[in-house]
């Protein structure tokens, strides 16, 4: 901590305010552990070694945009008579709680952007309602897990990735994007104990249906056309199973054959480019190649979550539920989906940690509001569900106002620090209230 | 050549983000010459005279600015330059594994608030006559934020 003891702190030159070393960013699934915080007081004032990414977090900007400030939401907001009106906390509470009780088929959707002790309450909150309960990335992770069950796949630390691995192929995936440090602290760059030269020891490539900043250094960058996913992964798993590639053959699928073969130790990230296909047979085929060829060399199959929570998300519902997928607590038993929910079936949704209006597509979004769908939106900042929401419920920023856990995209479990102070409470506690209004209504 | 921390001596440090960047953020920028130092509204007040005359010493004769510019608009903080850099090779242990490099270490530039800044230009090896071929920062950088001269 660096504090000047003389009184006129502001103009003084050797106040620099309270230093926070080696932060944890809770700005994607990387979860950076370098981070150096500078606070004066409530504010963040510098940031380094951080990625726009995290500095939307820290300085409440838009992603990539740092200089466009998001709208923070100050106080909590019900709809009433078609007007959204300033709220205490209770009474929006009470609202919360009388929209999501009277419902038939609640949802709760997002969480993946939140903390875990947040999921764990969500959890319990839905089982309390009889809600379903859906993960904003269930397109893209339930297939991912129903694949590596299914060909019993390992996973590895992203440390022993950055030392062991020297082949690493990006597939549908552009971490410049998603997990900006991604490529320098563990996939491409990073020099580790095996890989000593960092990128001079690996070999990369990117596969993507558009042209991305992989190509920068990729030397291998195989473009397809949408469609074309299942061909080439079958036809390089026929070249590396020692047959000819079945027709139709796609450009590319030798050198991709080729480059996989090479590898003493390799590993495959998957995006969510992925899910955009038909993912649940894209991930099949993938974890079927990656399992052959672990018969020759150590392969990984990764997703890159760009969510900094996601992972926790699915560690919470393995655990509890057994299954990654979207729990049910509606039909009597628990039923886990592993498609994503069809919203015509909702009458109610509660989202956190996500900014469901943002992804859903349009045709969906005008039914929600033409069926006047009632949505409590818990969120720091002001989004398009915010727009539509009919309770506002304003939350901390978990891991800068609030301590949280997070789990980093390999698994691992890291304490995410408060840095300042807020007057808003953490998500978790929301839910945590609204799980207790609504068990007294009951 | 002055480096960024001799020309934060000069800046209010008050980070008011009246020029619209952090008072670090300008330094580098200062030292880019890519903005001058009129353009900080603090210096012009009567308690920091002179302040911009000092600034224009520190920074010597435009000629001898060396090669290296950074866009902050392209930056988005990856930070590979940082670890591609041939000087963080053997002097960070930090940039070697990939992280950003400590306060403590000497470092030709690294990220803040989610932009490169450069530190101690003088550091950069391409000013070492034998290494001048390095382009490594440039070479690797997704964006292109970042343009050698």
């Amino acid at each position: 901590m660096v504090v000047c003891l003389c009184l006129n702190q502001v103009r003084c030159k050797q106040y620099v305010g309270d230093r926070h070393e080696s932060i944890i960013c809770p700005g994607c699934g990387c979860l950076c552990d370098d981070l150096d915080v500078t606070v004066d007081g409530d504010r963040i004032v510098e940031v380094s070694n951080v990625c726009l990414w995290g500095v939307s977090r820290f300085f409440h900007a838009k992603k990539f945009h740092p200089k466009k400030e998001r709208h923070r939401l100050r106080e909590p907001q019900v709809r009433h008579q078609g007007r959204r009106e300033t709220a205490t906390y209770e009474a929006a509470l009470a609202e919360a709680a009388q929209v999501l009780s009277r419902a038939r088929r609640p949802l709760i959707y997002g969480l993946t952007n939140s903390g875990s002790w947040a999921q764990e309450a969500a959890l319990k909150l839905a089982r309390s309602l009889g809600a379903r309960l859906e993960p904003a990335d269930l397109a893209f992770k339930a297939p991912y897990y129903q694949s590596i069950q299914e060909h019993g796949l390992a996973w590895a630390p992203l440390e022993v990735i950055r030392d062991e691995a020297d082949t690493v192929l990006f597939w549908g995936a552009n971490p410049i994007h998603s997990a900006p440090r991604h490529v320098v602290r563990y996939a491409v760059f990073a020099r580790g104990r095996f890989t000593e030269r960092g990128i001079e020891d690996r070999q990369a490539a990117a596969v993507d249906i558009y042209p991305t900043e992989l190509a920068r250094f990729c030397p291998l960058f195989i473009q397809i056309n949408p469609g074309q996913e299942v061909d080439l992964v079958a036809g390089v798993a026929a070249i590396l199973a020692g047959e000819p590639p079945p027709d139709p053959v796609v450009r590319g699928t030798r050198r991709l054959a080729k480059f996989l073969a090479q590898a003493a130790c390799g590993v495959i990230f998957c995006g969510r480019g992925v899910s955009y296909g038909p993912a649940l047979e894209l991930f099949d085929r993938l974890a079927r190649l990656v399992a052959l060829l672990n018969q020759q060399a150590r392969y990984f199959l990764f997703p890159l979550s760009s969510d900094f929570n996601s992972n926790g998300l699915y560690h919470l519902l393995l655990n509890e539920m057994g299954r990654a997928g979207a729990p049910d607590f509606g039909t009597g038993e628990v039923v886990t989906h592993y498609t994503p929910v069809d919203f015509r079936e909702v009458d109610a949704v509660l989202v956190a940690g996500a900014d469901l209006l943002w992804f859903l597509p349009e045709e969906q979004v005008e039914d929600l509001k033409r069926r006047r769908v009632p949505i409590v939106a818990l969120s720091p900042f002001a989004n398009r569900t915010t727009g539509q929401a009919a309770v506002i419920l304003p939350t901390a920023l978990a891991g800068i106002e609030a301590a949280e856990v997070a789990y980093r995209m390999d698994g691992l479990p890291l304490v995410l620090k408060q840095l300042v102070d807020s007057v808003l409470p953490p998500d978790h506690q929301v839910l945590t209230d609204l799980h207790r209004m609504i068990g007294a209504q009951d | 050549m002055a480096t960024a921390e001799e020309l934060l001596e000069f800046l209010p440090g008050t980070d008011c983000r009246q020029c619209g960047v952090s008072c670090a953020e300008f330094a580098g920028l200062l030292l880019a010459r890519e903005r001058p130092p009129e353009d900080c509204p603090v210096l012009h007040e009567p308690d920091y005279a002179g302040f911009i005359e000092a600034l224009h010493e520190l920074l010597g004769p435009l000629t001898a600015a060396a090669g290296m510019r950074v866009d902050p608009e392209k930056c988005n903080g990856c930070g590979i330059c940082v670890a591609m850099c041939e000087f963080h090779l053997g002097n960070c242990d930090a940039a070697r594994l990939g992280k950003g490099p400590r306060p403590q270490d000497q470092m030709v530039f690294h990220v803040v608030n989610g932009t490169v800044v450069v530190v101690r230009q003088e550091l950069c090896t391409r000013l070492v006559q034998a290494a001048e071929k390095c382009s490594k920062c440039a070479q690797y950088c997704p964006t292109e934020a970042i343009e050698l001269f």
